[in-house]
Parts: structure tokens; C-alpha cells; sequence
């Protein structure tokens, strides 16, 4: 057992954990934050993203005991004063998704993508978007979300919200 | 503006037919939905199952010792120490399999990789993890049945042995009169074998359930990623010894189903039979490789099919006969009943004979999956039709023109009896071919200058049955519960729970229509066995069909006495009177109105004011029968067990690199009728989805077994479902023809998208490669199957563009 101490979403958390402990189950079985969800456990389906060092990262394939010392921010770090983030606000309005288990996966990938690419292009997206897998939606209106999200953000300075 | 709740426009856009914005998402964005395996209960202890790693083998001993052992452990139970805490139950949905007596776990033999054999708890899912990994299991192996034709023959194994019928575990025949005659008199017969494989449904949230035993109440609380939380509760109770009542079924949000969470499965029936032994509650929640290798995977049929076909590409006669796989089915689904009733489609054919056979095999029990049977049905006539037309030298459109049940033949009863509802095929393949440019296409087509690349054009027109009721089905009818509170708020409970269809949002609409009330003051609550009404769970696209004229009657029962009750108090004709927001008024008379909270707090707390005889409260349940069923046999036997006929129709075109056997889908037009769309936005949403996952099973997905019986691709890594990259652009037009048997007009939009992809992909990839002399035959269409395909009619050359032989009319 090892001692960490992280930040997610602003605030300091200080555990102990098995070295073996996948960052997701750290955070939602240890730290109760159950935005990021579990969906294959291999890297591949990208419900668990969340950012880590500022970068979307799939939190199963990190061990907790990695994050040590830095910060992570996860789909419940979007919202501020509990007002929504324009990304969210766009996946809600662009009908982004269905039974929401990849959602939280999705937003971060995209909210990594626009905090160092505020004007993507729509294959920009889609590439940015190919690690998250999802079954409902056919993606349409993700990427059509991600698109309304950054002209809104461009638009508005809330930019100011991206660290 | 959004008020708390997040409806964004006011009362004006919460109406029936409205484009509203889904609820639902204002809490899945902040992370705030909450699944199976986001709950967290003091105490509460992990379960992992210990799943056979043989196909078929009798297990000769299960050492626990070890497991047991371990640091964290609580509990590690075999399979004839967990089946003890159980009453089994009996195989279903075919007489032939009743006889079968059915354990949560396996004790004596094994019939499928990825059963459970045993089971490990522990206070941790890690720990539990490392008991399931120390447990030995001793397998005997047994020969395994993998292929359902091979599984046929007298010299195969047996997976049940004491079934008088081998591995066939459902049979159905039908014959109309003259099927002999027709063949006999046809100027063309084609015959096909067409297959669909093996594949899965894959939502993103795998399976979980979380039981809680209350020892003091005798009660016992479990939360299911489950589509039906009353059929949870019915088959938890009768395995523990229960009384119902004594269960309460919850499902919270659910991560997609598409059929795989239609069923109690064994492990529900498990961890509620553990955390009554062990006194705290257990979370079980599979992991992807379980889910690919256990959970219910759908499809896999072979159909044989006859067509009998005059000059002019009538179609005269179909006979068919349908192998399938049903994998270790002691449960039979109902994929080969719905694939026998309506391989007709939407043609108006009379003639026809059909033999089915529902096969036993070793792999995991096959369930629903979005189109279950139905789509097998549609892919097997929408492929042959184009066949026909190839080999007639039609187009491909004019035989189905040809062919079509004509749109002022509705209600349109099928040789299967089948009640087809409404309908207006030919407009809808009209639009379609014309949205496509489809003349363009072919023009194109013929001109397309592109080396080693071939263009092909595609189409096809599916019909999806939807909301089904059999006799011993359970199904049948929808409820909702409705109150309106003492304060005026309406707590709305649907017996129908949802799984991202949206049900919240609609429902909100049509209670809000109905009373026009402001949507924020209604609540709805979902699949949850201590609040809602008894009823049949989600799946066959009902919600639509029944459970939204269900809210509506109890919306219309909860005004109706409104008004009854603000007539006496306002001393005015009830029909005279309108629910206009907070408050009820008089037609014409400005002045004379009650709020409708005061009329509320009547009902509950001043009951002498009620009209004479009337019961206090304002709480009431809308209950809606399926609509166009026959479950009496009619003349000629038969039955018609679905209530509405959406259908689609897709033109599609395609380009196949020769080299590599990949397909690009250069054009996509669908154009869609689910009768009157009660929100837009939720149907195109869901419909561009069902698209999304049948280009998966037309070109990508299929689960892949070694000869042992090994699922070989049982991971996300290798079982390929469509990223954001494989989605084409899409042109989506709809259509609105209602069904004349509800209320409502919806016929069901969850579904149709899906069948339509292997056929019109299919027709098209066919098409392009017609020239090479290749027949395809089987799904998925991958890079992989299509080049050997080429490869194999080039007679093992390379690969070039070359056209060779002929085309497939001369061939055949």
C-alpha cells in the first residue's frame, strides 16, 4: 500500500492505495467521483477519459499510484458554480446523448481537444473523438455538439475557462 | 431559458409531436447519471464469477480451498453450493425445452466458455478478482456442437441429453395451400443461402446488479441494469422463495441495452441469493470480456430461401428454411419466431412455406438485439429481391415496385397473419431513390474511372414489427401510475423504464399536453417495482406503441376528475371548463376560475367538497392494450402477435477497394416511417443510432470461435464496433404515416435503422462486384471476407479490377 496525494477538480485528496489500483477505480470507488465510467477496462472505449496533466487520458489504463503529486480533472470538473460548461451545454442542446454512460468519456476527449485546438476541423474532431466509443448515437450529434461548443466558446469568454 | 429542470422553452415546447429538449442529458453532461455500479452501500461486498473455460465438458471437481483463503475473501461458493440457496426453474419458450431444469450455475456440465462454475465474493473487487482466479475447476472434456447445421445430425453430440429432440429446441412449420402449385408453374426459381453472423449488442455499460437483503423484513432490494425491473422482481422472489411483494426491482440509469439487458440472467438471480446468506449486500458487475462471452448475443441465422419468381419480377411464392444457432438455450427467444413470421416483408406475396428450426449449441444462449428475427427475416428477402432482379436483368427498385403491398391495402393481413397496420411502401423507396439521385448514381456508376475500385448501388426496404404480445408472454398491455400531489406537482410512474430512449422527456411532453399544465411541475419516475404499476419491460420498440397512449389515458383519467371536482366547486358544467396552467376556467366567463393546486388540496384535505360519491386523492393508473393483436387463431391458424409495422427504406452506395476488400459508404439516404414521431429530435437521434450499429454488423461485427469453441475476439480490441471514423454522412428524410391503433399514432422508432444496413450494404457490395463473378453470402462484409471472396471467384489471382467471366446472370 502506497500513499498519494492528487487533485481532481481543484480539490486535494490524500489516499492510500494497492499499486495495482487502476486510476478509474480510484476515483470511483475510493474517491466516489462516478463521472468517468467503466466500459471495457482495455483502453479502447474511452468512458473513463478523464484529463490528466491537462490531457485526456483513459483512467484505466493509469495506475492511481501514477497520479501522485499531480492533478486530474474529470466530467465533474467541467461545471463551474454549477453552471454548465458551454461544452456541456452543446452536447445537451446537439442532442449529443442518448443513455449517457460514454458522455462523460466523450466530453473530456473533446474538452482536450478544444483547449489546445479551439477552431477544429471537423476531421480534427473526429479524430480526437475515434477513442471513445459509442452505441447510441451513431456520433452525429457528438461531433456536431463539438463544433457548436467551439464556435460558442470563440464567441463568448468563457475561452477564459480553458486552463 | 431553462427553468431547475432544464426545459428550455416554457410550456409551448413540451407538447406531443414536439422537437422538446431530452431531459435526461442535463444530468448526464455533469456526470450525474447514476448506474448499477455507481452505487455504493455500507458493507457492501463485490461478487466475481468463475466462468467455464471449456465450450462443452462435464466439470469434475471445483477446488476452493485456496480461493477461500485469500486476504478480503468472504465467500466462494461452487456451483451446487450456490444452486442449494435456490428453487431452479424450467426451460421456457418452447414446449420442447420445458422439461429442462435450469440453475443459476453450472454443476455437472458446462455448455458454454464464459458459464459460470463458481462464484468468489470478497470485500473488494480486486480481492474478488484474485478468489475467482485461485479457484481450480476439473473439466472432463466433452466433444463441442458448433456448427447448428452439423448439431442436426443424428451422430452429433447432445447438449441436453434428455431432450427427446436432439438439439433442436423449437420447431415451427407453416404451409399455405398452394405452395406446390406456384413453384411448379414459376418461370424463374432462385434458391439462396444467406447467413448472419453471430454478433453482440454491445452497450457501453456492461451488465451489474447490486442485491441488498433487509434479515428483520425478510426483504430484498435489487438494482439491475435490467429492461423489465417486474420481471427481475418475478423471477427473484420465485427463486429465493419469496413472496413478489417482498422484492423491490430497481433499474436506475441504464448504459444502452439493445436487447442484451431483456432478460433476467443467472447472475441477478446469484448475488440476491448471496447477500441473503451472507447478510450484506453484493455488487455484481461484468466486465467487457464477460459481457462478449456470456451475455445474450443475437442474429445467426441460415436461411435457405425459394423464390418463386414470374418474368416480369413478380414474386409468386417464397419457401424457406431456417437454421438457428440458438447457442445453449434452455430459455428459447423468440428470434426464430419472428424471423418465420415475416420474411414476406413488405411484399404482398400469399404463397408461402416455412420450416424453422431452433438450434442448440455450445456457445453462450442467444437473446434479443435490436430487430431480434426480424432482422434475419429482412436481410435474407431484401438480398434475395435484388438477386432476382439481377438475374432478371430489372432494376432492382422495379421489383420491389412490383411486388409491394400496395399502399390502399392497409390493414394488410400477411400469409403468416400477420396484420401489417399502415404503410406506404412505394412512396417511401420513392423518396429514397430520388434523394439519392439514384438515376445519377447509376450514371455514375457506369462512368466511375477509378483503378482497382468498383462502385456499387444498393437498396432495400425493411419493415420492423414492433411491440410484440403472445400468449405466454407477459407482454400485452402498458401501465402508468399517475398522482397529482396535494401541492399541484404530478409524480408520473411509467411501467416501462428506458435505457436512453428518453422516456422522462416524452412523457413530460404528453402529460404536460394532455393537462396542459407547465411541464416543471410534472416528475417522472422509472422502473422502480415499489412505485410503478406491474407491466411488461422495454423491448419490441413498445414504449411508443403502448406506454405513451398509457400515459396519455392516465393523464386524461387524472384531468377528467379535475374537472369534476372545479365544477362542484365553481358550480359549473365540467365540460365547460379548461385546465390552463395553474388554473382550471370557465369557457367564456374570465372571472370564474380555481387554481389547480386549490383543487389539489380538495381532493386530499377537503373532502366534503368532492362531487357527491367520488373517491378522495388524484391518483389514478392509464393502462393501454396492445393494439392489432390476434392472440385467437384465426381459419387458418394463425396468430398476429405485433402491434405496429414501422419500415424503412435505404439507397446506398458503395466503393470496394479490390486490393484491400474495404468498403467506403459514399452515400447513405434513408427515409424512415415510424408513424406520427411524438419528439423529433428523439427519433432522428435514435434512428441515426440504429443506423450507427447496422453498418457495425453489416461490415465489422461478427464473434469469432476456434474450433475448441473459443470466442477469439473477446474484447473491444478485437471485437469491432463502429468509432466516430466509420459513420458516412448521412441523408435522413421521414415520413409519417400513423398507425390507425393508437391514440398517438407511433409505431416505434428504436429499431428499423439497425435491419437495413447488411441488406442495402450488402445489395450494394454485390453489386459492385457482380462483374468479378462474386456472390456474397454472409455477414459482415470486411475487408477480410470480401477479399477472399474476390480472390476466390478470380480463381486465386491477384487482385486487380479485371473483370472475369461473366456476370452473375449467365452464371446462375
Amino acid at each position: 500500500v502506497t500513499s498519494i496525494r492528487v487533485t481532481v477538480n481543484g480539490q486535494e485528496h490524500q489516499a492510500e492505495v494497492e499499486p495495482r489500483v487502476l486510476l478509474i477505480h480510484f476515483l470511483r470507488d475510493t474517491l466516489r467521483i462516478t463521472g468517468p465510467h467503466i466500459g471495457c477496462v482495455v483502453g479502447r472505449c474511452g468512458a473513463c477519459t478523464v484529463l490528466w496533466k491537462g490531457k485526456p487520458v483513459k483512467s484505466c489504463m493509469v495506475y492511481a499510484v501514477q497520479v501522485d503529486g499531480s492533478e486530474v480533472m474529470t466530467v465533474e470538473g467541467l461545471a463551474q458554480d454549477g453552471e454548465l460548461h458551454p461544452l456541456q451545454e452543446a452536447f445537451w442542446n446537439a442532442d449529443a446523448a442518448e443513455c449517457g454512460y460514454c458522455t462523460p468519456g466523450m466530453l473530456m476527449s473533446a474538452y482536450g481537444l478544444l483547449s489546445h485546438n479551439p477552431a477544429p476541423t471537423t476531421a480534427e474532431i473526429k479524430h480526437a473523438l475515434a477513442g471513445n466509443l459509442c452505441r447510441c448515437t451513431g456520433y452525429v450529434n457528438i461531433v456536431k455538439a463539438v463544433q457548436n461548443a467551439a464556435q460558442a466558446m470563440v464567441t463568448t469568454p468563457e475561452t477564459d475557462q480553458l486552463a | 431559458m431553462a427553468d431547475h429542470d432544464g426545459h428550455d422553452s416554457g410550456n409551448g415546447a413540451y407538447k406531443i409531436g414536439s422537437p422538446a429538449r431530452r431531459l435526461e442529458i442535463g444530468r448526464f453532461v455533469r456526470g450525474a447519471g447514476t448506474y448499477v455500479d455507481d452505487l455504493q452501500l455500507p458493507n457492501m461486498l463485490y461478487a466475481v464469477f468463475v466462468r467455464s473455460a471449456s465450450a462443452h465438458a462435464r466439470i469434475k471437481s471445483v477446488d476452493v480451498e485456496e480461493a477461500r483463503a485469500l486476504p478480503g475473501v468472504v465467500a466462494v461458493l461452487t456451483g451446487a453450493e450456490l444452486n442449494s440457496l435456490v428453487k431452479p426453474s424450467h426451460g421456457s419458450g418452447s414446449p420442447l425445452v420445458t422439461r429442462l431444469r435450469v440453475y443459476p450455475i453450472a454443476q455437472d456440465v458446462v455448455r458454454y466458455v464464459g458459464e459460470p462454475v463458481a462464484v468468489a465474493v470478497a470485500e473488494s473487487r480486486y480481492a474478488a478478482q484474485d478468489a475467482a482466479d485461485a479457484v481450480m475447476v476439473e473439466y472432463e472434456v466433452l466433444p463441442p456442437v458448433l456448427d447448428p447445421e452439423q448439431a442436426l445430425e443424428p451422430a452429433a453430440a447432445k447438449l441436453f441429453p434428455e431432450l427427446e429432440t436432439g438439439n433442436v429446441v423449437q420447431e415451427l412449420h407453416i404451409k399455405t395451400e398452394d405452395v406446390d402449385e406456384v413453384f411448379a408453374q414459376a418461370d424463374l426459381i432462385v434458391s439462396e443461402r444467406l447467413r448472419s453472423a453471430r454478433v453482440t449488442a454491445c452497450p457501453m455499460e456492461a451488465r451489474a446488479s447490486l442485491a441488498s437483503y433487509d434479515a428483520t423484513l425478510d426483504e430484498l432490494t435489487i438494482w439491475a441494469t435490467s429492461a423489465g425491473v417486474h420481471g427481475v422482481r418475478g423471477k427473484v422472489a420465485e427463486s429465493l422463495g419469496l413472496g413478489e411483494s417482498k422484492v423491490r426491482a430497481i433499474a436506475p440509469d441504464i448504459g444502452g441495452s439493445f436487447g442484451a439487458k431483456n432478460s433476467t440472467y443467472p447472475e441477478d438471480i446469484a448475488i440476491s441469493a448471496l447477500a441473503r446468506k451472507l447478510g450484506r449486500p453484493v455488487n455484481f458487475t461484468e466486465l467487457r470480456p464477460e459481457h462478449l462471452s456470456s451475455s445474450k448475443p443475437g442474429r445467426d441465422q441460415i436461411h435457405y430461401l425459394d423464390v418463386a419468381v414470374r418474368k416480369d419480377g413478380r414474386i409468386l411464392g417464397l419457401r424457406d428454411r431456417i437454421v438457428a444457432d440458438l447457442g445453449a438455450a434452455s430459455t428459447v427467444d423468440n428470434s426464430v419466431s419472428s424471423a418465420f413470421l415475416y420474411v414476406p416483408g413488405a411484399y404482398d406475396v400469399q404463397v408461402y412455406q416455412a420450416d424453422a428450426y431452433g438450434v442448440a449449441t455450445n456457445k453462450a444462449p442467444h437473446g434479443s438485439l435490436r430487430g431480434i428475427g426480424k432482422a434475419d427475416a429482412a436481410l435474407t428477402l431484401e438480398r434475395v429481391v435484388d438477386i432476382i432482379a439481377r438475374k432478371l436483368g430489372l432494376d432492382p427498385a422495379e421489383v420491389r415496385f412490383k411486388n409491394f403491398v400496395p399502399e390502399d391495402a392497409f390493414p394488410y393481413k400477411t400469409a403468416t397473419g400477420a396484420v401489417l397496420d399502415s404503410g406506404r411502401y412505394e412512396t417511401c423507396l420513392k423518396k429514397a431513390l430520388e434523394l439519392a439521385g439514384y438515376d445519377g448514381l447509376r450514371r455514375e456508376q457506369a462512368t466511375l474511372d477509378r483503378p482497382g475500385v468498383r462502385r456499387g448501388i444498393g437498396m432495400s426496404l425493411v419493415i420492423e414489427p414492433t411491440s410484440a404480445a403472445r400468449r405466454r408472454f407477459g407482454g400485452g398491455y402498458a401501465s402508468c401510475h399517475i398522482r397529482m400531489e396535494p401541492s399541484g406537482r404530478v409524480a408520473v410512474y411509467p411501467n416501462i423504464g428506458q435505457q436512453g430512449q428518453g422516456h422522462q422527456t416524452t412523457i413530460t411532453q404528453i402529460v404536460a399536453d394532455r393537462l396542459n399544465i407547465p411541464p416543471g411541475q410534472i416528475d417522472v419516475f422509472e422502473s422502480d417495482t415499489a412505485y410503478t404499476a406491474y407491466g411488461p419491460g422495454t423491448g419490441s420498440s413498445r414504449s411508443s406503441v403502448t406506454l405513451m397512449p398509457a400515459a396519455m389515458v392516465a393523464a386524461d383519467l387524472l384531468k377528467d376528475k379535475l374537472l369534476k371536482i372545479a365544477g362542484q366547486v365553481l358550480e359549473i358544467d365540467p365540460d365547460d371548463l379548461r385546465i390552463e396552467g395553474d388554473a382550471i376556467r370557465a369557457v367564456g366567463l374570465p372571472d370564474r376560475s380555481v387554481p389547480v393546486r386549490e383543487v389539489a388540496r380538495i381532493a386530499y384535505h377537503e373532502v366534503w367538497m368532492l362531487p357527491p360519491g367520488m373517491e378522495p386523492a388524484l391518483e389514478m393508473t392509464g393502462y393501454f392494450l396492445n393494439p392489432n393483436i390476434n392472440y385467437h387463431p384465426d381459419e387458418r391458424g394463425r396468430h398476429n402477435e405485433f402491434s405496429a409495422y414501422p419500415y424503412e427504406a435505404v439507397v446506398a452506395a458503395v466503393d470496394v477497394d479490390l486490393q484491400t476488400g474495404a468498403v467506403e459508404i459514399v452515400k447513405y439516404v434513408s427515409v424512415h416511417d415510424c408513424g406520427t414521431m411524438l419528439n423529433p429530435r428523439i427519433v432522428q437521434t435514435q434512428h441515426i443510432g440504429c443506423i450507427a450499429q447496422g453498418i457495425g454488423l453489416a461490415l465489422y461485427e461478427e464473434m469469432r470461435f476456434d474450433e475448441d469453441g473459443q470466442l477469439i475476439n473477446s474484447t473491444f480490441m478485437d471485437y469491432l464496433i463502429p468509432t466516430v471514423n466509420e459513420m458516412p454522412e448521412l441523408i435522413l428524410d421521414h415520413l409519417e404515416t400513423p398507425t390507425p391503433f393508437t391514440p398517438l399514432g407511433a409505431k416505434g422508432a428504436g429499431e428499423t435503422g439497425a435491419l437495413s444496413p447488411p441488406a442495402a450494404l450488402g445489395n450494394a457490395i454485390q453489386d459492385a462486384l457482380a462483374p468479378l463473378g462474386v456472390e456474397l453470402r454472409e455477414t459482415p462484409y470486411t475487408p477480410a471476407s470480401l477479399r477472399r471472396l474476390i480472390k476466390a471467384a478470380s480463381g486465386g489471382a491477384p487482385a486487380g479490377g479485371q473483370a472475369l467471366a461473366a456476370g452473375g446472370s449467365a452464371r446462375d
